[in-house]
Order: structure tokens, then C-alpha cells, then sequence
């Protein structure tokens, strides 16, 4: 009702297909035209020199005369990990006067006069399990593709790869607070949404020829990850489920395998952690 | 008029009615609804006709099933307490159009007739009522009218009359409804105008005040009447307040008398024999009486107020000051040092940009937006690293000092902890010294600077010294924070100077105020044939009347002064006996008098480079003729040493003079053993200068090897370093320091002495003296070992030096103490050039580093609350906010308006539905009455029964 700007509505709309439509176009330019390629090469150059001369203008490296390795391929081009954090806990309520996002620590009387289990109430795993994602060294490739976040009250997130999530617990409470009331939160000095609330099922944002792998300890495939990674599919797109909750199993029929990577029940984090590490040795990405 | 009652209605629909928002109790609201279907029922009998009444008796009709649904929670927010969440929105819409049909429906119905009838009737209209209550409320006003009826015969005031005949009259023109409440009202009314009347005659009995409420014209008497009333009462009000302030008088008087006696103004005025007077006052005249109070009064004004005064600084804040003003040199030292200087130029430039512009890396548990450290750590830690390199130093020193100094008294050791390099000639001078006087000055310089100085204070019997005292001490300290301590040594010594030379100045008869020197001849007519004592204190007293704060002319005599004594100090340190006790006296005043004028001692510094460099560059041509820098130049460049901070990356001064010093050691050739000792002399000066900044002297290190290369023997001398051959072949040096025969015991080296001694002296070619400057040599390599250790050239330039050092210490005659030594640097030079090659890393290619994707930080409230604008401009904010109140009232009031409408459509089409059903039953009838009639003539016959019957 108020949208004080008129391009609002319609930006959004072109954001939610403008994703796979320039993969399309990627790849019909690569199966099409070979002189696109070489000029893309050509860009890419010019991109690693400018860097140089911005290195050299801004803070000149010690070696100066000494060449420089070639610049890597671009990461863009190749397959994507996507990941899916299940069952997490972010639910808001009214703690006395102001809206609150839900936690055991802070909450737990709280809860308990609702007749609450607070022990199901962490937010601070989706948070732990987010920054593992995000921090990780296939993101900072620009090999994520996305993160989608799926409450237990069942309300579906999407959150780009690119996004700076907030390192303490308390401000990462507040963004997602204002994201579940809000439903969208952009970046700061910038109109673009960083994360938003979208439309079940997740399955619609899934690219088409993607592997849906699925973890939970209570799996009876037990594997080797870097193993599993490595054997996997060149070409096809990763979609991790991991569950961000407390107890419980990852309960998804969209999932393909189900896997268990270790005999320890591990943390949502610490599963992450180890996922990606098994795609950046499979990516040579260190 | 239409308008405003569906404005009305919209308002009455639109606010939920409370008692349908609520759950749904047996109690009125069903009763409501009940009575609302039985009217819709009603509607429905005209129609059904005789099954009506029986339909009445019936049980009350199902609910509609619609109006049980309840609105649904999308999302259950916990603790939330929605306002319409507990809506049934089919009731709501029931109930809605139940107000229409009581509203809207009426007056649609009413709008065609010309004549309306109003129901009056007692609390028809108000539902809350049954039909019991109404009839009482009926009944009660009955009697009511009656009883007025009657009282209307009753005589009484005219007023009253009056007010019941309104009132009688408003109530017949009233609705019965309206007035229910009104008995009681009446009453009150009644007896409040009853009371007012009596309140206006009391009034009036007073001395008529109150105007009369008639707007006949007054008559004279009654105005005058009205003015002599005022004026009395005003006479009274007067009158009142006169005796009130009397009153507040003499309270004030009570508790004056009782102040009077109290402690504070017996404190205030002490000759005054207060209390006595109190006593004596009922018997004293009333103008006596006054005339004490005035007195008070004036004592009063006259006595100051206490005045706030500084408190006295516990000696802990003191510390604390001094101790932040150390702070506030160091950092500014700090500063100097790195060369972030405006006046710094070009050559630092590239040195000091990299710190700053270079971006922070930004790590990956960085906080991202807010929490950025802007401060630079590296500097605050820069402060406590110093202080504790200087401990270090200070430590190493005095280690180097009791090596140096084995043989010397206990006094000396103490004391070498605070002095530098130039060991010998304080030793001889705090020796002199000792000799001269008596043991009280033997004091301890272990203990805390503050203690001496509080004891020199105590013996200090002059009243002027002790407030130069203090002041002096502040300004060695500007000095420079490294060389405090060094300083407080000089300091102390000049301070217990003076107080011996106090006693012999009792004794002669040295004028008091003293005439700065202009030239030097006049200072030397001064300070000729007086003791060395007398001459500091002729100085001392020369600058005391010619001080620069007393007058502005004095900064130039002062000046002036300054010259002539630098002059004289240059002499006195080119005089062949050298006279290192005045000296050592004179460093004191010319240091202070520097600080008071630095730009003029930074001039004549300068200058005496300059000339200093000029003469040693036609001396330099000369081959046959030594080079080396005589003893005056050696103690000035120690002079300014003290005065100017060496660690500045670039000094006016100490830049030059270092470089002079370094063109010394590279340029003289180095001739006889002499050479060597003033050679390394200048070498040890320049580690003390370097010590801070740690800025690099080639020339002194390649010094120091040439001297060890002397120690050799001619023989080894080729293969292996073409480097320090080629050297050798460049200086013509010749093994001055080969030590031919063994040595007892290596005394360290007294400098002083040596530049006594003439050049050919028998002693610069004894084994001893070569042992000991060996040994000088050793001690400032290791020192420039540890100054240099963090120089990534570390290994190239001093692992030459430890291959030379092990063969010096393999040759045949060296005494056990210097080949320890010897080996012991060698050692540490390895150990240090170890760990820069464990850090050395291959030559390899350049990697780019990959460019990680840009990240962006989410903006977010802190505290968000849902709905509140936090647009940062106000008036926009507060402008959409009314926008979308408006836009929703707008939104209501179009929707209840297309509800009306929808409502009358279907009121019309049910109305015109009826009609057209009427017009065609009536249609019918008219056609089957004609048909009949047609019929009837077609088949001749007339009778109707007949022709049903027949067609039947």
C-alpha cells in the first residue's frame, strides 16, 4: 500500500527470473559462439590487469618486478553448490511490549509459561550454520549459488551469497527479526534485496539437473564426503539439505540421497564446514 | 441530509460493536440476534400468510451457519494480541446489514412520505429497557406532572415561580424520552439557585458588592452606595496587609536575635560583644538597638566569603603528571622519529605513506560496519616498547660499563648504569669530584631521583635556589625522555656545585648581579685566576640577572652570552691539561641555556659544523698531517649529542653532525694508535646516537673492522676476503693493534687521559693500550650487533665481520679475557644471521591472489518495529503516514458506501420484484375478467356461475 517508490514492485519481479535466464544465456552463448568466449577471456584480462594497477596504485605489493602467475578461469562458469537449511528455528513473538526473535537463552521462561519446549527454540545454530556457508572459501569463489532457509513454521528464505551476515548473535537476531516482519532486508546504501521471504516449495528455485543430497546422522549410508563429492557428477549442481534444528531429522520428500558423513551426530556447522571443504578440494579452490 | 446519516452509519459499522467482538455469550447479544431474525421473520409472515402466528411459537431459527466461522491466524505469533482477532466476519456482516435494514432501510422507506410519525412514547427508543421498566418510567411520570401541576398554586419568590414556569415550559415542549433523567436535575438546579440567592443577599448585607443580576440603570444612591462599600473595603484590605507584614517583621526580628548569638557570626566579628548586647538589650534605647544592627549589618557586608582554594596534590598526582607529560614527549619523540613531519621532505616521504594509506584487511570475524579501530595500535605500543628497550640498554650498559671498568671503585659502577659510552671521561670527572669533596655528596644515584632532590632541597638553605629548583628540574626533562636520567646526573652535580661554591663565594667578594659578557675577552676578564666553582657560579649568576623572563632585551644578551660560552667551552676543551672538571660544569648551563633559546643554539651549532667540515677538508689533503677531529670538536659533537634529540629522523643539528662524524671515520687515515682510540671514540658516540633511531652508520661498522683487521697479523692476510683486502690497501693500515706479547690484565681505556698525552707517546705503541682498545672495539661491535639485528642485510653486512673476529681471536698473544670476547660476538652475529636465513625466502613468481566476491552488509533496525517508519526525514515520514490514514479512511468510507448501495439495489429490486409480481397478478385477473367476458359474449351466455359450471 505504501511504496514510495514506483520501480519497487516490478524490480522484484525481474529479480526473481533474472537468475536463471542469464545462466541460459550463458550457456547459449558458450554452446553458440566461440569468438564471445575469447572476448570474454579478453575481459577477464583486462579485469586481472586492472587489478594489478590497482594493487600497484593502492598498496604495492613487496615483489614489484616479478610477473604475475595467470589469473584462474572464471569460477562463475562452472557448478554451483546450493544449500538448504532445514526446520530452523526463527520464530518471533511478543516478549512484553516489543517483538522478540525467539531463543532459549533469553526466552526460556518465556516459553515455558506458552508451554514452549525451549530447548527446540536456536536460532543461533541457523546463525552458526550461515556464517560457516557464507565465510566459506567456495562462496568467496562465487561458487554458492544460494541459500535458502526453511523455518519450522515452514516460512521459506532466500538469502544471496553475497550477503555479510552479521557476526554477532544479537545483530543477526535483529536482522532476522526484521526479515520475518519486514519480509525482505536489503543492503545497506543499496536497493537490493539481500534476503526475502519467497513462496514454498523450494523445489521451484532449484536449478533443473541439480543432485538433492540430503544429510542426517540417522542415515544408514554412512560415506566419505570428499569421496562422495569427488565422484559425483562433473557438470550437475549441488543442493545440500542440512537441518538447522536441535532434535530432530531433516524431513524433505524433494531430497534424492541421504546421506550420514559421519558416525558422530555432528553440528549443523560443523557439517557445513566439512561439505565445503570436500567442494573445494573437488573445485581446487584453497 | 442523506449523506450525514450514511456517514453515520458507516461510523457505527465500521467500530466493531463490543459485544459482538466478543465470544458469544447466551446473554444480551443473543438476544440481539434473536431479535433481529424475529424481524426478519416478521418480514416473511405478510408473505406466508395464516402459517405466521403458528411459526411464531416455534423454536427460535437455526444460526446461520456463516456467522459460526471464525476469522484464521495466518501465523500464530506467540504472546501477540491481535485487536480483530477474534472476529467472525460472517456475523459481522450479518450484524452489518441488520443496522441497514434499522437505519438506512427506514429512512428509504420514509423518503417518499410527506408525514412522519415520531414515536414518544418513554423509552421506546432505548433497547436497553424492556417493557417492565418502561411502564414504570411511564408511570413515575405521570405523578410527576401531577405533583408540578399542583405546586404551581403554591406561593412562593418570584424566582422560583419563574424557574418553574420555564421549566414547565421546556417540559412540555420536550420529548418524554429525553427528559428521564431530568427530576433529579431539577432539584439540583432549585436548590443551587437557592443557594446563590442567599450567597448574593449576604452579599449584599456586606455592603453590596455583588451587582445585581436586573439591567434596570442604578440610581444614584445606590452608586454612591457601591463607591463608599469599595472604598472601605479596600481601607480594610490595607489595613490587613499592614498588620500581616508587621507580624512577618517580628518573626524576622525573633529569629535574628536568635541568630545573632550563634557561632557564625561570632566567627564573622569577634570583637564584637554580641551576646552581652543581646542581654544588656531590653534596657539599651531603641536607636542604640538599631544603630548595633547597621553596625552588624555593615561588618557583615564588609566580612569576605571563603574563597575555594586549590587542595594540595597527594604526591600520587603529582607522579601522575609528571608521568603524562613523559608520556606526551615520548609520543611526540615517537613522532619525530618516524618522520611524519610537515617539514620533513622528500626522501622520508616514501617512508611514511605506506602505514597509512595502506587499507586495513578486513577479517573474516570482523565486525564489519560500526565497530572499526580506527586508532593505530602500533603507536601506543611503540611507547611501552621503548621503555622497555631503554631498560634493555640501560641494562646492557651498565653490564658494558662493569666490564669496561673492572678496576674502578664501586661509585663508578653505580654510576656508569646512567651514563653512556664516554665512560672515561665521566669516571674522571665524578672522581675529581670525589676527591674535592666531602663524602655527603657521595649519595647514592641508585636512589629515586625525587629523594635526592627533595635532600638537595633540604640542605639548600637559599630561599632563590629553591624556587630555581624545581623549575630547572622540569626543563631537563623537556630535554629529552631518554636522557633524563643522564641528565639528573649532571643535574645533581652542578646542584651540590653550587652549594660548595656557595661557601667560598661567602668568603670572596664576586659581585651578585653580573652583566652578561659581550665578547669573550670580557668573560675571560671575568672568569680569569677564579677556581672552577667560582666560574659556574659567575655563570650561574649571570644568567639569573640577565634572565630572559625578566626582560624582553635580555633574549639577546642571553644570546650573546650563549655564543661567548660555547667559545669558551671550545677552548677550554682544546687546552692541553685538560680542565674536565669546568667542563663537565659548563655542560650544565650551556644545556639549559639552549633550551631557552634553541633556535639560537641550533644556529651556532651548525655553524661550528659547518667550519668544522670546511677545516676538515683542506686538512684531508694534507696526507702528512692527521685529520682526526681535535678534542674541542670531539666535545662538541658530544655537547650537542646532549642537548639536541638524536632520534629525530631529521634534525637540524644532530643530521649534520652525525654525517660529519661518519665523514671522519671514512675519510682520515687512520696513522698511529692514537687514530684508533679517538677513531673508535667517534665510533661509540655514534651507537649512542643510533641507538634509538637505529638508522644505519656504514661507515662506523666498516670502522670497527678495519680496527679488528689491525689486530692481525700481516701474514693470513689475502685469500679469503678480497673484500676487507682491498680495504686494508685503501686505508695503509698497518697492524697497529697486533698484540706482540701477553697481556696481564686489560685495563679499560681512559680517553681523557690518551687525548692528554702527545701523539708519539710510548704508550700508544704498548701491548696494553692495544688490548684495551681491542677490547672498546669488541663492546661497540656487539652493541651494533644488537642495535642492527633488525635489518634484513643483517647476515651480509656483519657475517664478514664474525669470520674476522674468530681469526682475531685465534691469534697467538691475545689474552684469554678479549679472545672470550672475541668469540662470544662472533657467536652472536652467527645465532642472529641463523634466524634471518631461516626467514629468507626463495625468489618466486607472484601469485595473484583471487578476488573474492564483493559482500554486502544488511541494513536492519536495531529494535525494529513493525510499522513505524524509519525514513531518517521526519516530515516525509509523518507525511505518508497521514497519506495512508487518509487512503484507508477513503478505502472504508467507498466500501461502506458500495454496501449501502448494494443494500437499497436489492431493497429496490425486492420492492419492484413485488410490484411487477402484483401488476402481473392484477394483469391476469384483468385479462381472465376480460376473457371471461369475451367469452361469455361469444357464447352467449351472460351468467359467470352458469358458464363455469357449463365449461366444467
Amino acid at each position: 500500500m505504501v511504496r514510495p517508490y514506483a520501480v519497487k514492485g516490478k524490480k522484484r519481479k525481474k529479480k526473481a527470473d533474472v537468475y536463471d535466464r542469464a545462466e541460459e544465456e550463458e550457456e547459449a552463448a558458450a554452446v553458440a559462439a566461440e569468438p564471445e568466449e575469447t572476448e570474454t577471456e579478453e575481459a577477464d584480462k583486462k579485469r586481472s590487469q586492472g587489478n594489478e594497477a590497482e594493487e600497484r596504485n593502492g598498496n604495492p605489493i613487496e615483489l614489484e618486478g616479478i610477473p604475475m602467475a595467470p589469473a584462474e578461469i572464471n569460477p562463475k562458469n562452472g557448478p554451483g553448490a546450493i544449500f538448504i537449511l532445514e526446520k530452523a528455528s526463527l520464530e518471533v513473538a511478543k516478549v512484553g511490549k516489543t517483538y522478540q526473535l525467539l531463543n532459549s537463552d533469553e526466552h526460556s521462561n518465556f516459553l515455558r509459561k506458552n508451554n514452549k519446549d525451549p530447548a527446540l527454540y536456536r536460532p543461533d545454530i541457523l546463525h552458526q550454520a550461515l556464517l560457516m556457508v557464507l565465510d566459506s572459501p567456495i562462496n568467496k569463489a562465487g561458487r554458492l549459488r544460494n541459500v535458502y532457509v526453511r523455518t519450522a513454521a515452514g516460512v521459506l528464505i532466500e538469502v544471496k551469497p553475497y550477503v555479510r551476515i552479521p557476526r554477532t548473535f544479537k545483530r543477526f537476531a535483529g536482522v532476522m527479526l526484521q526479515l520475518l516482519q519486514k519480509l525482505s532486508i536489503s543492503a545497506v546504501g543499496k536497493r537490493e534485496k539481500l534476503m526475502r521471504v519467497i513462496k514454498n516449495p523450494v523445489t521451484q528455485y532449484l536449478p533443473v539437473n541439480s543432485r538433492k543430497i540430503g544429510f542426517s546422522y540417522s542415515s544408514e549410508k554412512l560415506v566419505n564426503i570428499q569421496n562422495y563429492v569427488a565422484s559425483s557428477e562433473n557438470s550437475a549442481d549441488f543442493v545440500f539439505v542440512v537441518g538447522a534444528m536441535a532434535h530432530g531429522k531433516v524431513e524433505a520428500d524433494y531430497i534424492e540421497d541421504f546421506i550420514s558423513i559421519s558416525g558422530y551426530p555432528l553440528s549443523a556447522a560443523y557439517c557445513i564446514t566439512m561439505i565445503c571443504q570436500a567442494l573445494a578440494g573437488k573445485w581446487n579452490i584453497l | 441530509m442523506a449523506k450525514h446519516k450514511e456517514k453515520h452509519h458507516q461510523k457505527s459499522v465500521s467500530k466493531p460493536n463490543p459485544f459482538e467482538a466478543k465470544s458469544p455469550k447466551p446473554g444480551r447479544a443473543d438476544a440481539n440476534h434473536n431479535h433481529g431474525t424475529a424481524a426478519a421473520a416478521k418480514k416473511k409472515k405478510n408473505k406466508l400468510g395464516p402459517n405466521a402466528v403458528a411459526m411464531k411459537h416455534q423454536a427460535p431459527p437455526k444460526p446461520n451457519p456463516f456467522e459460526t466461522i471464525w476469522s484464521r491466524r495466518k501465523f500464530d505469533i506467540l504472546g501477540k494480541k491481535r485487536k480483530g482477532e477474534e472476529r467472525r466476519v460472517g456475523l459481522s456482516r450479518s450484524l452489518a446489514i441488520e443496522k441497514r435494514k434499522n437505519t438506512l432501510l427506514k429512512e428509504y422507506e420514509q423518503s417518499n412520505k410527506a408525514s412522519v410519525f415520531v414515536d414518544k412514547r418513554i423509552g421506546e427508543h432505548n433497547d436497553e429497557l424492556d417493557e417492565f421498566d418502561k411502564a414504570i418510567r411511564r408511570a413515575q411520570r405521570e405523578r410527576q406532572l401531577k405533583t408540578n401541576k399542583k405546586s404551581k398554586y403554591n406561593l412562593s419568590d418570584g424566582e422560583e415561580d419563574d424557574f418553574e414556569f420555564q421549566s414547565l415550559g421546556a417540559l412540555s415542549e420536550r420529548d418524554d424520552f429525553e427528559d428521564d433523567g431530568l427530576p433529579e436535575d431539577e432539584d439540583d438546579g432549585t436548590e443551587t439557585t437557592k443557594t446563590k440567592k442567599r450567597l448574593a443577599m449576604t452579599d449584599q448585607m456586606d455592603g453590596d458588592l455583588m451587582e445585581g443580576e436586573e439591567d434596570r440603570p442604578k440610581s444614584k444612591k445606590e452608586v454612591m452606595k457601591e463607591v463608599m462599600a469599595k472604598d472601605k473595603y479596600y481601607r480594610a484590605e490595607r489595613a490587613k496587609d499592614k498588620e500581616e507584614l508587621e507580624d512577618f517583621r517580628q518573626e524576622l526580628d525573633k529569629s535574628f536575635t536568635s541568630i545573632v548569638p550563634s557561632k557564625l557570626l561570632q566567627i564573622a566579628e569577634p570583637e564584637m560583644k554580641i551576646p552581652n548586647e543581646h542581654s544588656k538589650k531590653d534596657e539599651l534605647s531603641e536607636q542604640e538597638k538599631s544603630r548595633s544592627y547597621f553596625k552588624t549589618f555593615g561588618n557583615l557586608v564588609m566580612v569576605s566569603r571563603a574563597q575555594p582554594s586549590d587542595r594540595t596534590k597527594t604526591p600520587e598526582e603529582i607522579a601522575q603528571e609528571e608521568r603524562e607529560q613523559l608520556e606526551h614527549l615520548e609520543e611526540e619523540r615517537q613522532k619525530r622519529m618516524l618522520a611524519t613531519d610537515v617539514n620533513s621532505d622528500d626522501d622520508n616521504e616514501d617512508a611514511d605513506t605506506p602505514s597509512n594509506q595502506k587499507p586495513r584487511p578486513i577479517s573474516g570475524d570482523d565486525l564489519g560496519d560500526s565497530f572499526s579501530l580506527d586508532e593505530e595500535p602500533h603507536i601506543k605500543k611503540g611507547w611501552v616498547d621503548e621503555i622497555l628497550e631503554r631498560k634493555d640498554a640501560s641494562d646492557s650498559e651498565s653490564e658494558e660499563g662493569d666490564a669496561s671498568e673492572d678496576s674502578e671503585s664501586p661509585e663508578d659502577d653505580s654510576e656508569g648504569a646512567d651514563k653512556d659510552i664516554n665512560l672515561g671521561e665521566k669516571s674522571l670527572f665524578m672522581k675529581d669530584w670525589e676527591q674535592s669533596d666531602d663524602d655527603n655528596l657521595g649519595t647514592d644515584l641508585d636512589e629515586e631521583e625525587e629523594e635526592d632532590v627533595s635532600e638537595a632541597h633540604e640542605e639548600d638553605d637559599d630561599a632563590d635556589e629553591e624556587e630555581m629548583e624545581p623549575r630547572k628540574l622540569k626543563k631537563m626533562k623537556k630535554v629529552d625522555a631518554s636522557e633524563a636520567s643522564k641528565k639528573e646526573g649532571d643535574f645533581l652535580d652542578a646542584k651540590k656545585i653550587s652549594q660548595d661554591g656557595k661557601r667560598p663565594s661567602t668568603q670572596s667578594d664576586l659581585p651578585y648581579l653580573i652583566e652578561a659578557p659581550k665578547s669573550f675577552e670580557e668573560l675571560g676578564v671575568l672568569v680569569d685566576n677564579l677556581s672552577n666553582a667560582d666560574i659556574v657560579l659567575i655563570i650561574n649568576r649571570i644568567r639569573k640577572s640577565n634572565a630572559i623572563k625578566l626582560a624582553a632585551e635580555n633574549r639577546k644578551k642571553m644570546q650573546v652570552f650563549y655564543g661567548v660560552l660555547l667559545q669558551y667551552f671550545a677552548i677550554l676543551a682544546n687546552k692541553k691539561p685538560l680542565n674536565m672538571e669546568l667542563l663537565n660544569f659548563l655542560v650544565k648551563p650551556l644545556i639549559e641555556m639552549s633550551m631557552e633559546t634553541p633556535y639560537f643554539a641550533a644556529i651556532c651549532a651548525r655553524e661550528r659544523i659547518l667550519r668544522a667540515r670546511t677545516e676538515f677538508s683542506e686538512t684531508v689533503k694534507n696526507p702528512e698531517k692527521s685529520c682526526w677531529p681535535s678534542s674541542k670538536t670531539l666535545f662538541l659533537l658530544r655537547l650537542w649529542s646532549l642537548i639536541f634529540p638524536c632520534s629525530d629522523f631529521r634534525h637540524v643539528v644532530m643530521t649534520p653532525a652525525t654525517l660529519l662524524m661518519c665523514e671522519y671515520l671514512a675519510r682520515c687515515p687512520i696513522v698511529s694508535g692514537r687514530d684508533t682510540a679517538v677513531g673508535s671514540f667517534l665510533c661509540s658516540m655514534l651507537l649512542s646516537i643510533t641507538k634509538q633511531s637505529r638508522k644505519f652508520c656504514p661507515e662506523a661498522v666498516m670502522f670497527l673492522t678495519t680496527l679488528l683487521m689491525a689486530a692481525k697479523d700481516r701474514k693470513p692476510v689475502a685469500s679469503q676476503n678480497s673484500q676487507f683486502c682491498h680495504l686494508m690497501e685503501f686505508k695503509a693500515i698497518r697492524p697497529l693493534l697486533c698484540i706482540h706479547a701477553s697481556v696481564g690484565q686489560v685495563d679499560p681505556l681512559n680517553f681523557l687521559t690518551i687525548m692528554d698525552l702527545p701523539e708519539d707517546s710510548s704508550f700508544f705503541s704498548s701491548d696494553n693500550f692495544r688490548a684495551s682498545v681491542l677490547v672498546t672495539v669488541i663492546e661497540t661491535l656487539r652493541e651494533f650487533v644488537i642495535i642492527y639485528e633488525g635489518f634484513s642485510s643483517f647476515p651480509e653486512i656483519f657475517l664478514p665481520i664474525s669470520v674476522l673476529l674468530l681469526e682475531v681471536a685465534e691469534q697467538e698473544n691475545m689474552p684469554q679475557v678479549l679472545t672470550d670476547r672475541l668469540k662470544d660476538v662472533a657467536e652472536l652475529i652467527n645465532t642472529k644471521a641463523d634466524k634471518h636465513h631461516i626467514l629468507r625466502q626463495p625468489l618466486q613468481m607472484r601469485k595473484q591472489k583471487p578476488v573474492a566476491i564483493k559482500m554486502l552488509n544488511p541494513k536492519f533496525e536495531e529494535n525494529f518495529v513493525k510499522g513505524r517508519d524509519y525514513d531518517p526525514d521526519r516530515e516525509r515520514a509523518e507525511r505518508r503516514k497521514m497519506k495512508k490514514l487518509l487512503k484507508q479512511e477513503a478505502k472504508g468510507a467507498i466500501r461502506e458506501l458500495r454496501k449501502d448501495n448494494s443494500f437499497l439495489y436489492e431493497v429496490k429490486a425486492r420492492d419492484k420484484a413485488l410490484m411487477e409480481e402484483e401488476k402481473a397478478e392484477k394483469y391476469g385477473k384483468v385479462r381472465l375478467f376480460l376473457q371471461e367476458q369475451e367469452h361469455a359474449m361469444k357464447s352467449g351466455q351472460l351468467g359467470k356461475g352458469k358458464g363455469k359450471k357449463r365449461r366444467r
